[in-house]
């Protein structure tokens, strides 16, 4: 299996402006999140990349997307439907080939050599299906991310075979239907924001969207048919995600890139003597 | 290999199935012995649950039933205070070691006997504990310790206040639920887990309505749950008239607080309140803002429409599991807000109520919240399999499986649902059961099989429609197999009142049918379908009566009621009420109105109380609504015929006030108390030597049996007192209380001893000695015995916290299991909140009048014999036997007159060596003297171990001496002032003790409390200290002696033979 696109959704509500927004990357140069994530895409391999924003949002994307602008396709989606109503309108885009998708509020770093998105592709081009990548995660995160149960592929190191996929569930029905072998009490396979997915996948969205009673369509039920159609694995990466849309999330993911990057020792300079200096509260 | 450790471990289940009976019948002292070392070994390396707790019920057995009758004649040998000590730590395997090193002796038999017990029934109760815990679903709720760590969130359409600002209501409607057949209590969770196979029950679900007060059945269990703007869990129980604002997460805990333990406990179990956080330190408003929003809170509303307690319909129990479905739908553990459950869901919900109850410290069977599923269905225990945390440690699962039966039988038209008003505590029966079932007691065993052969009639005749075949088997199912495991599933109250059913409507009269752990409270009478409803009519009246002739032998807790019932086909459902039917049960405006009123109305307030009074203007139902909310505004005065009743009463009886108020003064200042009961640290105690004492001899029977032709001697029963212990305070003559069958038929304490005076003699006098609690009923119970009224009583007081304290923390008690000793602990310090409120050492007046007087001490009862002339009246008695109502294995034995007549003794006491469960005192030597002393008095809890002897208050008497300490003559016996004068003489050298007993204040719809209230009492046994009076002490054998304080003793008294040999010792009339 060879990728070559990739899918970025944008244009939830909450997601317009936070790809816009400017950090300083590894290397120590000021970027934006969006140019980032772009990056990710671009050194896994991805040639053509597709953004789904609302309509309207495409210049300032375009703008905030830097030297990688040139790659890009809009899409938008015309109204808020969902997030798998999102990812369907790139139906077009994808055609009949695999795709990497990311979101576009979250950001990655990895802790190996490789980026993140590098890792998933590799094991994706090598399984030949549908991989997530997924990050074992506390239950009492469990309101924020789809989550997924499923059993260890033998002799294979963090690597799931998917049977079920759940979005945002309640901690119970984690307990009973999600719990997944060899991971720590009370930990969970949750999604990473980063799928390798397949042209089946968007089929299946296109029935959901095709029933006119279903007004908002989400990802994580369509994983789910996915997961019992076909091949569908889940890929512990090694690398942590941030969501930059949540309380202090573009702080902690700024400093997670600096610490991870060449400024490691000013910032943590720079920290210590923050924390020497700040009068008690 | 030890026989009795084969059986255990056979896979055979022929071989698995053998009673233990069988085997110690035929094996000697020695041979038990032996099996007993084999037993203890075995289950110390045994990893089997059950084959642990099967052994240790063997060795229970064992030590309790087989071994003391083989015992060699040893002298009574002392139990190590050491190792009781150990037990009631309830750390058991130490006591047993304790034990287990003296030589075996009836007294270390009984400890041993005890701590196997013990120790079986806490193994068990630890499994179903991690069971519970460990259930999937319910296990993430232990490891949540944070605010921070709650993964919880309510559901976005409870958020939304309407357009009036007020929020939407979701409201849960369960069912309750009636069992056909438990097979024999199978349900018991330690029964499901050793042998699923049999753990079958069939229950229907069902909505209710009390007859004649209720317009139709509905579902009677009600749950509501709506969104607060203030970060507290508000808390309602309509029923029990209690709200509460809860704003700390220790006050969740607190179970035993106030009247809302169960929807705590739903909280908890629904992971609102995780019970992992319980002891955190942590913030319920920062809890509720990660559920529901910084600033919001819940209130959360029971209602059981009224429904009594006691109904044996698992009210509780659906109720809880109403809650904690309200509570999972919406913080979204339930796919969907509203409608039905799922399977899994139900399930889930079953689970969690069991957890419930365990926090709550009690426990229901498994399939208690069977309403929570719709219709008929056959519970069954399932094997565990590998990956169940259960497999491979017991042979079942925590949670049964349900099959939905069909049902042909139009069961409505011909099945009458009572209340018979009996509320008794069921645990007793379980714990029996349990212990039966684990020994494969071979008829119980038997019966157990015969049980599960009539639930497959049951489910059978269920589906043909065939009426008739169910009243049937229901009528044979109690009859039979559940009476003969448990004898005291029935009792005369249940008996008499199918006796007059079966005599009013003849063959119409298709069947008895009992309903949940034993008969008396909810029960099922099965009419020819034209019949049911003269048969509703002809119920509610004879149970009435039957109440009225029986009230003061049985407890009853409330009014009987007759229902209308229908089955339920949907189980437990939920609605989402907005806009103007987002309104809460209009009995939850009539308790918070009148408190909303004092306060400045919010504007939700003001909007859902308009929404009301619309409501009550528009909906017939709440027509009378006005009326209510005014009665509650304007409280008619409290009625004072209670108090003036109780001061009559206390006029009547000749209360002594002055003396009333000197003992208040002196309970106030500490000059009585239970820690000033006690004799002096500095007293020697010590044993009696063996010439203290006199064994039993047939010497002198022709001089008893000459004393009693020539009528001489007559019995004494203390008949005065209302048996606190045997029905905790629920205040029934305990004379009169028709305990066991004996001679074919239910039979009084009273019945037995007089059936044994018959038996010594036709003619023998038998007096009774009543108080003003039970002088009017024993004598309309009309036997032919001689009554001695009592002359003096007591008021009871708010006992002082001082005394609450000693009691609790500084006297030893048996420790509970874990949850449970929480909730009694936060009982206690609700106890001690109410008599510091109440007013410490003021009198007791808040309850019945009877209950709040007190019987002042069997030493008046004696007195009394001199003052009112029963023996003035009769100059030629000259011995009389005197013993306690419980004493039942005491008779009038002719060489045991002639033994005291021999001896010139003034009074002889009769004493039995000590088994663990003898507490309250002994023979000692006190400073030298042989004398009886009461445990309460004794300095130390240990001295009490020190003594080889119990007093079994049976007292020969020589009435002439006796008179003579007096200072009386007979001819003095007619001069009513100079006895008074002696009596009062001489009771001012008996010590006065104070003691706490347990008293039940009823209210509501079968709901009672139970108080410790303070009281004074001028014991008998005090006697023997006095230098005057002569007294010997003689020991009798046990089964003479032994006293029946609890239900609990009931079944062993059964089981080793006493029952037989009381029966023995009864002439009953024809």
């Amino acid at each position: 299996m060879k990728i070559r696109k990739a899918i970025i959704t944008a244009a939830g509500q909450s997601q317009r402006s936070l790809p816009l927004q400017r950090l300083v990357d590894r290397d120590g140069n000021s970027k934006t999140a969006l140019q980032i994530i772009l990056e990710e895409a671009g050194t896994a391999g991805c040639e053509e990349i597709c953004l789904v924003v609302c309509p309207g949002d495409e210049d300032s994307f375009r703008t905030a997307a830097g030297p990688r602008a040139a790659q890009l396709q809009f899409v938008t989606q015309p109204e808020p439907r969902g997030y798998g109503h999102a990812l369907h309108c790139a139906r077009a885009f994808a055609g009949d080939e695999p795709f990497l998708h990311l979101v576009s509020d979250h950001l990655y770093v990895s802790t190996g050599p490789q980026r993140c998105a590098q890792q998933l592709v590799a094991v994706a081009s090598a399984e030949n299906c549908a991989v997530s990548a997924v990050h074992a995660t506390r239950e009492t995160m469990l309101p924020y991310y789809g989550t997924v149960g499923g059993r260890r592929v033998p002799q294979r190191p963090n690597l799931y075979e998917i049977t079920t996929v759940a979005e945002k569930p309640t901690p119970t029905e984690a307990e009973q239907t999600l719990i997944v072998p060899g991971l720590r009490a009370g930990h969970y396979l949750c999604f990473f924001g980063m799928h390798i997915l397949t042209p089946a996948l968007l089929g299946i969205l296109a029935d959901e969207v095709a029933q006119p009673a279903n007004r908002n369509i989400q990802l994580s039920p369509a994983l789910a048919k996915l997961a019992d159609r076909e091949r569908y694995l889940a890929h512990e990466v090694a690398g942590q995600r941030y969501n930059i849309g949540v309380k202090y999330g573009l702080l902690t993911a700024q400093l997670a890139l600096a610490l991870a990057g060449n400024d490691r020792a000013e910032v943590l300079t720079q920290l210590v003597e923050l924390v020497a200096t700040q009068p008690k509260p | 290999m030890s026989q009795l450790v084969s059986i255990i471990t056979a896979t055979d289940p022929a071989r698995r199935n053998q009673s233990l009976d069988a085997y110690c019948r035929q094996a000697d002292f020695s041979a038990l012995l032996i099996e007993c070392a084999a037993l203890d070994a075995f289950r110390r390396q045994s990893d089997n649950l059950y084959e642990r707790v099967r052994a240790l019920f063997f060795l229970y057995a064992i030590y309790r039933f087989h071994l003391p009758a083989k015992l060699p004649a040893t002298s009574a040998t002392l139990i190590p205070f050491a190792g009781y000590s150990r037990l009631l730590n309830r750390r058991f395997e130490e006591a047993l070691d304790e034990f287990l090193a003296l030589p075996v002796s009836d007294g270390i038999a009984s400890a041993l006997a005890t701590a196997y017990h013990q120790l079986a029934f806490q193994t068990l109760a630890n499994q179903v504990r991690r069971s519970v815990r460990s259930v999937r679903g319910n296990q993430w709720m232990f490891r949540i310790g944070h605010p921070a760590d709650q993964p919880l969130r309510i559901r976005p359409e409870l958020l939304h206040p309407g357009t009036d600002q007020t929020y939407p209501i979701l409201r849960e409607l369960t069912p309750v639920r009636m069992d056909l057949s438990h097979s024999g209590w199978s349900d018991i969770f330690f029964l499901g887990m050793d042998y699923p196979e049999g753990a079958r029950v069939l229950n229907i679900s069902i909505d209710l309505a009390v007859h004649g007060r209720d317009t139709a059945p509905r579902p009677p269990v009600e749950a509501y749950l709506r969104v607060i703007t203030e970060p507290v869990l508000r808390l309602t129980s309509v029923d029990l008239g209690q709200t509460v604002d809860i704003r700390q997460l220790d006050e969740v805990f607190d179970f035993a607080r106030d009247y809302l333990g169960l929807l705590k406990a739903a909280i908890i179990a629904a992971g609102i309140v995780p019970p992992g956080v319980e002891g955190s330190g942590e913030s319920l408003a920062e809890l509720l803002a990660r559920t529901v929003g910084p600033g919001f809170g819940l209130e959360i509303v029971s209602s059981v429409n009224n429904i009594p307690k006691g109904s044996r319909l698992a009210v509780s129990t659906n109720l809880l599991a109403a809650l904690i479905a309200v509570c999972m739908r919406a913080t979204g553990q339930a796919r969907h807000l509203t409608g039905t459950l799922s399977e899994d869901e139900r399930r889930l919900v079953a689970a969690r109520a069991i957890l419930g109850e365990w926090l709550g410290g009690s426990g229901g069977g498994w399939q208690d919240s069977g309403g929570v599923w719709p219709g008929a269905k056959l519970i069954q225990g399932v094997p565990a399999q590998p990956g169940d945390p259960e497999a491979g440690i017991s042979r079942g699962r925590l949670l049964p499986n349900h099959t939905a039966l069909p049902i042909g039988a139009r069961l409505q038209d011909s099945l009458v649902l009572v209340h018979g008003g009996m509320a008794q505590n069921v645990g007793p029966i379980l714990e029996m059961v349990t212990e039966k079932y684990l020994l494969r007691s071979e008829s119980e065993w038997l019966a157990r099989q015969d049980a599960k052969l009539i639930l497959d009639d049951i489910i059978a005749a269920l589906a043909a429609g065939d009426v008739p075949r169910i009243a049937a088997a229901t009528t044979r199912n109690f009859f039979g197999p559940l009476q003969a495991i448990i004898p005291w599933a029935t009792n005369l109250y249940t008996e008499t009142i199918i006796a007059r059913v079966k005599k009013q409507f003849g063959t119409d009269f298709w069947g008895f049918w009992m309903l949940g752990g034993m008969s008396g409270g909810g029960m099922g009478f099965i009419f020819a379908p034209e019949k049911k409803a003269a048969g509703q009519t002809a119920l509610a009246a004879i149970m009435a009566q039957t109440k009225l002739e029986l009230q003061s032998a049985l407890p009853f807790a409330m009014e009987p009621v007759v229902y209308d019932f229908a089955i339920n086909e949907h189980g437990t459902r939920a609605e989402l009420l907005t806009g103007d039917a987002a309104l809460l049960p209009a009995s939850y405006y009539a308790l918070l109105v009148p408190r909303l009123l004092k306060t400045e109305l919010t504007t939700p307030q003001r909007a859902e109380l308009q929404k009301f009074g619309a409501a009550c203007r528009t909906q017939p139902e709440l027509a009378g609504m006005v009326h209510t909310l005014f009665d509650r505004l304007f409280p008619r005065p409290a009625s004072t015929a209670g108090k003036s009743s109780l001061h009559d009463l206390l006029n009547e009886l000749g209360f002594d006030r002055v003396a009333h108020e000197q003992i208040r003064a002196d309970l106030k200042n500490g000059r009585i108390g239970l820690a000033q009961n006690r004799l002096a640290a500095t007293t020697l105690i010590e044993d009696v030597r063996d010439s203290d004492v006199t064994p039993v001899t047939d010497q002198h029977r022709q001089l008893g049996l000459a004393a009693i032709r020539a009528g001489e001697a007559a019995v004494v029963s203390l008949a005065a007192g209302v048996g606190s212990r045997w029905t905790q305070g629920a205040g029934v003559v305990k004379a009169l209380h028709p305990f066991c069958k004996l001679g074919g038929r239910h039979r009084s304490f009273l019945e037995v001893h007089h059936a044994k005076a018959r038996r010594i003699s036709p003619d023998l006098p038998h007096i009774v000695t009543t108080s003003y609690l039970t002088h009017r009923q024993i004598e309309a119970a009309g036997l032919p015995v001689i009554l001695s009224p009592g002359r003096a009583v007591g008021l009871r007081l708010i006992p002082t916290v001082r005394d609450l304290r000693f009691l609790w923390e500084e006297t030893a008690h048996q420790m509970l299991d874990e949850q449970k000793q929480k909730v009694r602990d936060s009982l206690h310090t609700a106890l001690i909140s109410w008599a510091q409120s109440a007013g410490e050492a003021s009198d007791y007046t808040d309850n019945l009048p009877e209950q709040c007087l007190h019987p002042v001490g069997h030493w008046y009862e004696i007195a009394n014999l001199l003052r009112n002339g029963v023996l003035a009246q009769r100059p030629q008695l000259r011995w009389l036997m005197l013993h306690n109502i419980d004493t039942t294995g005491a008779d009038l034995d002719p060489a045991l007159l002639g033994q005291h007549i021999q001896s010139g003794a003034t009074l002889s006491f009769e004493v039995i060596t000590r088994r663990l469960e003898d507490r309250g005192g002994g023979l000692a030597r006190i400073n030298g003297r042989p004398r009886l002393v009461e445990g309460l008095a004794l300095p130390r809890e240990e001295d009490e171990f020190a003594l080889r002897y119990y007093n079994t208050m049976t007292t020969w008497i020589s009435v002439d001496k006796l008179l003579a300490v007096f200072g009386l003559t007979r001819a003095d016996l007619t001069d009513a002032a100079k006895v008074a004068a002696a009596t009062r003489a001489l009771a001012a050298k008996m010590p006065t003790y104070i003691t706490l007993k347990d008293v039940k204040k009823r209210w509501g719809h079968g709901q009672e409390d139970v108080f410790p209230v303070a009281q004074f009492e001028k014991l008998w046994s005090d006697m023997t200290a006095l230098p005057e009076v002569d007294c010997r002490f003689i020991v009798v054998p046990r089964r003479r002696g032994q006293q029946l304080k609890d239900i609990a003793q009931l079944d062993g008294w059964l089981r080793d033979g006493s029952a037989a040999y009381v029966e023995s010792l009864c002439d009953w009339p024809a």
